[in-house]
Parts: C-alpha cells; structure tokens; sequence
C-alpha cells in the first residue's frame, strides 16, 4: 500500500490490551485520514458522555505524512469535546505524527480507562502499559523530559488531569492540541503521556511526480507575501496579523466591548522579535517554519495568544502575555479558551486581571482551586454561573478567537456553522477576507459569503485530512496537494473529489452534533455582536451586525448543505448513506 | 450576486479579451444564476451545478489562438503548456477538449477538467474558467488563461510557423486589428515629486488604471508604488489595478509595522528597487510581447534547464536587460535590482518588466510603453524573418 498503511492500533486501557486491525481501503480512499478518518470512526460512539470510560480518543495521521510533503507531517486527535459537546477534532505538528506513522500504523485508537496513571509506549517491539504515579501532577515539559529518551511525546500536565474543560494535549516539541478540552477527555483515561518511536518509511507510488508536485506547492509558497514574505509569517510568525487587526479595527478588545486597543504594538511581530530576539521555529519538516522562540528555546506566543492575553484583557505588557503563554504550555491548557474565560470573567466583575494576578489564576484553574475552580469550566459555564450569560463570547460553548466577527461577515458566519464550536479554522475567511487569499471578498458583505464558507469548510475538512497544515493554502491549493495525494498513494484525487471528501466530513461532524440535540438556536453569535458597535475610526465604520442578514445568510447555508431550516437532516438515516 | 455577473462581462468586454456576443457568467449561491449569450450561460450553469465552486466564466475569446493551439497539438495530447511564469506558477498546465470529446451534453467532460484545474479551452467553444470562491476569480482564471495561450501561441507561431488553414489570415487580422498602437498619448501624470499620501495613493490609483487601459497587464496581474520618504505605498496582493481605491498599502520601510502583509507579493523587489536606485516610483506590468520576447533565448548547448529559476545570465531585449527570477522570495528580488539599477528597467524572464520614475509615475510609464513596443516590434521582425 502507498501513502497508507492500512492499520489502526487499538488500545484499551482498562484491560490494558493492543491490538492491530486493518483499515479498509474504501474507508481510507473515502475519508484519507486524519480528521476525516477520526471522525468516521466516532460513529457509533459519538453519543457518549465525553468522559465516558468508552469514548475513543483517536489520534490519526494522514497519507501524506512521512513523506516530504511540505507541512505535513500532522496528525489529528478526534473524540467528543467536553467544553462544547460537539464531535472535535484538532490538528498538530511536532515529530509525533512522523514517528506514530513509521509504527505502520494510521491511527491509534484509545479507549477505556486505566485505575492509576499510566504512560503509553509504542515502538517497533511492542506496546506497553508503563504506570507512572510520580509523573502525575508534573508540568507538560517536566514529563516530556521523563520520557524523551523513549520517543515522541504526547502528554497531558495538570490541567489534563484535573479535567480543565479547555485542557490541551502538548506535543514534546510544544505544539498543542488546542481547544476542546481532550487533554480533559485523555486525563480522565488515566492517560499522562502516549510515546511513539517508529521509522518506518513510507511508499510513495510514484516519486518524479511527487517531486514535480512538490516543487510546484514551494514555488507557491514563494510567490506568497503571507507565507515568505518579508512581513510575511515566516519571519514574525503569526503575530504579524497584529498589526493588521489593529489597523482593520477588528482586535477583540476588553472582551470584545471594543476592537481597537491602543497597546497592540507592544506585541507586535516586530515587537517580540526585538524584545525576545526571536528565532525561527516549527513543526518537524516544515518549510515555513512560523512558529517563533527565544535562544534558549521558549516558545513565543501564536497570534491569538498575544492579542487575548492582551487586548482581550486589557493587557498592554509583553512580558505578562509571554508568560501567561508559558504558563498555559506548561500546565497544559488551551490560551485562547483560557484568556477569553478569564476575560468574560473580568467583565463580569467589572475589572479585568492584569500582571501577576493572570499567573495566579492560570494556576489557580489548572489546579481548580478558589477562582480557578469556576473558570476551569470554560467562559459560558462560568459567566452562567455568575448570573451573566450574555457575557460569555462564545459560540457552542468554544470560546471566540482574536477576529471581531464585527470585522469580517464571512467570519460572523462561520464562526456559527463550524462544527466544533466558535473557531476561526473550519472556513478560515480571513484568509480572503483580510489576507485576499487566493482572492478579496468584501468583509463588510454577506454576499456569497454562505457558499463561501461551506466551500471552504469542504476545503479545510479536506485539508485536516492529509493532514496538512492552513498555513500552505496561503500560497497552495488544493490542485497542487492533489497531486502530491494522488503521486504518494496512487490513487488519482482532483481538488473537486477532495472537497467532496471534505463535504462528507462536514455533514457527518454535523450529523454527530444534530444526534446530540445541536440545532439553530447553537448556531449563533452573542448578542453583543449584533446590538453593539466595534471602534470605528481612521475612516473604518465597524458597526453591529445585522441580525436579519445574519439570519438570512445561514438559512442560505443550511439550504446550500441540505439541512432544513432548523439546520438539522430531513433524513434520519444519512450516516447510512455514506461508507 | 447579479451584479458581479453584470461587471464581470463588461470587464471582459472592456479588456478585449472576449466577443462581446460570447459571454455568460454563472454563479450559485443557495440558487444558480446564469447569464449572458443563451447556449453559453446554459453550459456554464450545467458545469458549475457539478463543481464545488462559487462562479463560472464560458467565454468565447477574441482572438482565436487558443483553438489554434488546440488544433496543433498531437493527437494524443490533452493539455496546452505555455511556458511563462504565471502557467508555470498558477495554472501549472492547460487541459482542452477537442470538438470530437464533447459529445451531446459536454458539461459533465468540462466538469471533470475542472475539478483538476482553474480554466480549460474547449475547441469551438471558448474558455471555461472556475471561480472556488468569488466569480471575480472566475474572471480571473479566465484572463489567465487568455494570456497564457496569447503567450503561447506566439511563441509557437514564431518557432514553427503557420500550420494550419486559415491562420496567417486570422494572425493578419489580429496584427492589423486586434492590436492598437501602444503609446502614453492622452495620459495625464502628477508631476513630482509625489509626497502627500492622498495625491500619491489617488496618483497610484489613476496610474495602475492607465495599465490595464492601455494593455500593459491583465487586471490582476502587476504591482505599482511609490516610495515618499519611509514609507512604500503598494498595491496590495491580488488588487486589481484598474481598481486600487482602498488596495493600497502604505508600508514603512524600516518593518516595524507588519500591516504590509497584504502587500504585493513583490514588496521586497520594490524595497531593494528603491535601494540600488533611489527611484521614487516602480511600474510592474506583464505586457504580452515583452514576456513572449524573454523567453526568446538564443543560447545554445546551456546546462540550465529551470532557466526561470536558475539562469544568471544578464541578456538584452535591446538595451533593457533581462534576468532570471522567481515571484516573491524565489529569486526576482535579488537579480533584477543590480540590473535595473542603470538602465532604470529590466524584463523577467516569462514574467514581465519593471520599470522606475525618478520623481513621479510619467516616465516609468513610458519606459514600459516603450519596452513593450520594441517587444512587440522585434517580435514581428524575427517572425517575418523566419516567414520570408
């Protein structure tokens, strides 16, 4: 088999068992991996209680990776979100998706629940269930040091064992699976750490072609001022968008009551690279290498970091947000969730925190204890609790990102049709939106913008399932990846069969949701954006958006995805319908 | 959304690239819409009902190379694969059907080829481009392919002549017709030097317009701006030209502000431009006969195979060099400046010609005209030359 290796690795944890299944090979042709393949594994279990002792946490990789394919060398975790109920999913880099993959193994699929805490070590000679009572409670780098001499590391820190809603599982070399809190759903397995230590190469089926693809997806990535250009995300990793939210007038600010904040530039890409001396870093293989660090090797805050540690709370000092991202890397737990649940919070009790106090409550909630008790519960939770819901900025419980949907319309939209909740990834339409990739459509316009972002949602569904990363489609397409799929596996993909691949995915995330009570009163902004006003000026108006356009662009959507008007399936059978 | 349909056919019509009687956009939304000349708008909307796409331009063009080119291809070949830089980046390859793979209904066999690539020729009936996201894009993959053939054909012409029945009358007809003189007559220029930020991005906007008026680039291919003290106000990546209003970004030439992200993918060409010449404006335009011109290499017996990459050679089009070099950070930002450092303008090889102002927008306009048009001369010449 090329590309492919037609194995999943099952593991039960309560029995501690493994054993190796084949794949078929129309499930693989029909999902490729990845994303699409956890989430066609999820049938059958994606009603259960996110903790439930059965609920898979699934880590797949893709066909491509082990390859040279640029940027693809990830892998996607699957399982049900206990922050926001949906199906989840999240991709990540780093060395693990490498080397799970030279174990000739697509996924790795874990169930059960281990009675004490326990590491998982995978190699070539075998599986084995290695207790580790004194790694738990340990920080993410404090356990990734304890086992780096056997492999690559996936680990949980205390924030995944105390079940932080919005817990991360970190990946040795600092990339994270963010988010929806599976580091909550591992930890509840007993879970500390899963290593994996392969090196088996992967076939490709036809090596010149490949060659030629490749070099077609670098030369687009040249030709991109986002990917390498000079202000582009190589050199500043993603915090170069913060100048340009800030000059679009789109910065989430003081929990979105405003979308200026005058301090941005005190964490801008040219800002970290001169206070921290910020070198390139990324994931394994990577050309673009976004990811930034300090000599010494800490990792420097994303872009959505910096601006919700910053703006979000009102925090113009990049020492704080350097160290809050740390913090959150350490304990494990997601920096978007954590900094707009600390926000919601602080708007709640009419003072946002700053400085020393941010540390001690990213503490306090990995560790749920005083404060950090309600806030590790995730922004819509604890603003409930505290009697103001309306103030939680959230979609399905998954807290918005540093893109004031006031901003971007095309956002707006997707931040509600995408399945896992408020998250910026599903469409990406800032990619056209702000960044005119591959082309500009009019933020301030709903118009297309439904066919757009399903478009687009078909795309990246795809894109999750090579699994290659957003950032290439700044530069590439689909065209070229298709024929890097297509030379790997052998077996012939077009950028039109790839989206349909990727329509399926979505319908089936969508399905899962739907089977769990989610319908159209989920798939909607917080009031705020629909009754107050972004910071206009500079000659930018950002008004409220308009409910009634709102309403009427996601009913075009739900019409677009065959969904009735309460954007749920007519037909109860549909999973049925499909491999 | 039929308002795009609307703009997008006046664009083709404006920029000659379509008969006016042969065009018809389709679009869908939660609905399809199509419209413009009948039989093409029914195509148009029966291949982008099987396509996961937003827009569709059907066009017949107004020259008819691409059919041509479709015509001499050998049996047994499918695609068309002109060689300049932007097939070589964006399009990578051509796919065409020929009138005998068409059958009764030829949408689902032009679907197919689309679901690979932005555009294919459909001999005897035109260009059909895809459009992912935006009809605009369909417009664009259009152009693109209208320029790619353009290119190629003439290249081809060059090379090996006339081949088929009817072709030197319709290359008369598109040299005596088709083609204008190509001058600045009638064009009205700031004088410099240009400081202020509203005269300069209303200047850029006016000049960029005068391009694509006057043929120097397809709309969306080409940059401009203009350097006023530390800051380099450029169009933005994907901007059309003829319509800047709003695209242009004013970036500071130290980088301590990254909001120059959505700049052109040549703003470090500009920047290192500026640096070997202390020009005050750049022109980047992509006129026909100049990239046909540079591929035009008289070397014989060259080790170089990827000489859009890898050649380092400095070669003449008359007295204005030509170099080697990718788009962005593949090479361009580094050979053209030494080039065009003297001469004040230098051609890419398969890509296009850069041109500066030493105060303002007026001469690097005519520099351009005047590139083009000994292209275009010395095209001719050789082609006559090897006719006979």
């Amino acid at each position: 088999m090329f590309g492919w290796t037609g194995t999943i690795l099952n593991i039960d944890l309560s029995s501690r068992a493994a054993w190796r299944e084949d794949l078929s090979v129309e499930l693989l042709h029909a999902y490729l991996g990845g994303r699409g393949l956890g989430v066609r594994l999820m049938r059958g279990f994606h009603a259960l209680d996110p903790f439930d002792p059965v609920m898979p946490l699934i880590f797949a990789v893709g066909p491509l990776c082990g390859t040279s394919a640029p940027t693809a060398a990830r892998l996607t975790v699957v399982s049900r979100s206990p922050l926001t109920g949906t199906i989840y999913d999240c991709s990540a880099g780093g060395r693990f998706a490498w080397r799970l993959k030279g174990l000739g193994v697509d996924a790795l699929r874990l169930s059960g629940r281990s009675e004490t805490p326990v590491t998982l070590v995978v190699t070539a000679g075998g599986v084995e269930f290695v207790d580790v009572p004194e790694l738990w409670g340990q920080t993410v780098p404090e356990t990734v040091a304890a086992l780096s001499g056997r492999g690559s590391v996936a680990a949980i820190g205390p924030a995944g064992e105390n079940g932080v809603l919005f817990a991360n599982i970190m990946m040795g070399e600092g990339n994270s699976v963010g988010r929806g809190g599976l580091g909550a759903v591992m930890g509840a397995k007993g879970l500390k750490a899963v290593v994996v230590n392969g090196d088996i190469p992967v076939a490709v089926a036809d090596r010149e072609r490949f060659d030629r693809a490749r070099q077609d997806v670098m030369r687009l990535f040249r030709a991109s001022p986002v990917i390498f250009g000079e202000l582009g995300i190589a050199e500043y990793g993603t915090p170069a968008l913060v100048d340009l939210m800030r000059q679009r007038r789109m910065a989430p600010t003081e929990n979105f009551r405003h979308t200026v904040f005058e301090g941005s530039a005190n964490y801008s890409g040219p800002a970290i690279r001169s206070a921290y001396q910020a070198k390139k870093d990324g994931c394994y293989g990577c050309p673009i290498q976004c990811k930034k660090s300090t000599p010494r090797g800490e990792h420097l805050p994303e872009y959505e970091t910096v601006s919700h540690f910053g703006a979000l709370n009102g925090i113009a000092s990049l020492d704080v947000i350097v160290k809050s991202n740390t913090l959150c890397n350490e304990l494990g737990m997601d920096t978007i969730s954590a900094a707009a649940t600390l926000s919601a919070w602080g708007e709640v009790r009419g003072r946002f925190p700053g400085g020393e106090e941010v540390q001690r409550l990213l503490v306090d909630t990995a560790l749920r204890r005083g404060d950090g008790e309600l806030l590790s519960l995730g922004s819509r939770r604890a603003a409930r609790a505290l009697g103001r819901p309306e103030l939680s900025m959230e979609v399905k419980g998954l807290e918005l990102p540093a893109y004031d949907p006031r901003g971007a319309y095309g956002m707006a939209l997707a931040y509600c049709t995408s399945n896992r909740g408020g998250c910026h990834l599903r469409a990406y339409p800032i990619s056209h939106e702000i960044l005119r990739k591959p082309v500009a459509t009019d933020r301030f316009s709903f118009s297309g913008k439904a066919r757009i972002i399903a478009i687009a949602e078909d795309t990246n569904a795809a894109i999750d399932s090579l699994v290659a990363c957003k950032f290439s489609f700044f530069g590439a397409t689909l065209e070229e990846y298709a024929e890097l799929l297509s030379a790997a596996t052998g077996t012939e993909y077009t950028p039109q069969s790839l989206k349909e691949i990727g329509r399926r995915i979505c319908l089936t995330e969508r399905f899962y949701n739907c089977a769990n009570g989610f319908d159209v009163k989920d798939d909607c902004l917080p009031a705020r954006f629909f009754a107050e006003p972004g910071s206009s000026g500079e000659g930018v108006d950002i008004p409220p958006i308009d409910r009634g356009r709102f309403d009427e662009e996601l009913q075009k959507y739900y019409r677009i995805r065959g969904l009735t008007p309460a954007g749920t399936f007519a037909d109860p059978d549909f999973l049925l319908t499909q491999p | 959304m039929r308002d795009q349909v609307s703009v997008y056919t006046n664009k083709l019509i404006a920029d000659r690239s379509a008969h006016a009687q042969g065009i018809a956009i389709a679009a869908q939304d939660d609905v399809l819409i199509a419209g413009g000349a009948p039989d093409l708008a029914r195509l148009a909307g029966d291949v982008l009902s099987r396509l996961t796409c937003l827009g569709m331009v059907v066009a017949c063009p107004s020259l008819p190379f691409a059919d041509f080119l479709v015509a001499r291809a050998p049996a047994g070949e499918s695609c068309i694969v002109p060689r300049d830089t932007e097939t070589r980046t964006f399009l990578h390859d051509i796919p065409f059907l020929r009138r005998s793979d068409l059958g009764a209904d030829p949408a689902p066999v032009i679907a197919r080829l689309l679901g690979s690539r932005k555009g294919v020729v459909v001999e005897g009936v035109g260009i059909v481009a895809s459009g992912a996201l935006t009809v605009e894009q369909a417009y664009i993959n259009y152009s693109s392919v209208f320029h790619s053939t353009f290119v190629k054909y003439l290249q081809d012409v060059l090379h090996h002549g006339f081949i088929l029945p009817g072709e030197a009358e319709a290359f008369a007809a598109f040299r005596s017709q088709w083609l204008r003189p190509l001058t600045d007559e009638g064009l009205a220029f700031r004088s410099g030097p240009l400081a202020e930020r509203d005269e300069i991005l209303d200047e850029i906007a006016t000049v960029g317009r005068y391009t694509v008026e006057r043929g120097l680039v397809d709309s969306f291919f080409g940059n401009i701006s203009c350097r006023a003290g530390e800051v380099i106000y450029i169009s933005q990546t994907a901007a059309s030209l003829d319509s800047l209003a709003g695209c242009i970004d004013p970036v500071p030439t130290d980088n301590s502000s990254t909001f120059g992200i959505t700049a052109s993918s040549e703003l470090l060409a500009h920047r290192r431009i500026y640096e070997a010449t202390g020009a005050a404006t750049i022109l980047h335009g992509h006129p026909k006969f100049a990239v046909i011109m540079s591929m035009e290499c008289a070397e014989e017996g060259c080790a170089i195979t990827d000489c859009w990459k890898e050649c380092d050679r400095v070669r003449f089009l008359g007295d204005t060099p030509v170099v080697a070099g990718e788009i962005g950070a593949g090479g361009l930002a580094r050979r053209v400046p030494p080039a065009i450092a003297g001469p004040r303008k230098a051609v890419v090889y398969g890509h296009g010609v850069f041109t500066v102002g030493e105060t303002d927008f007026a001469d690097a306009f005519r520099a351009l005209v005047s590139v083009e048009n000994w292209c275009r001369g010395e095209y001719f010449r050789r082609l006559e030359e090897r006719l006979g």
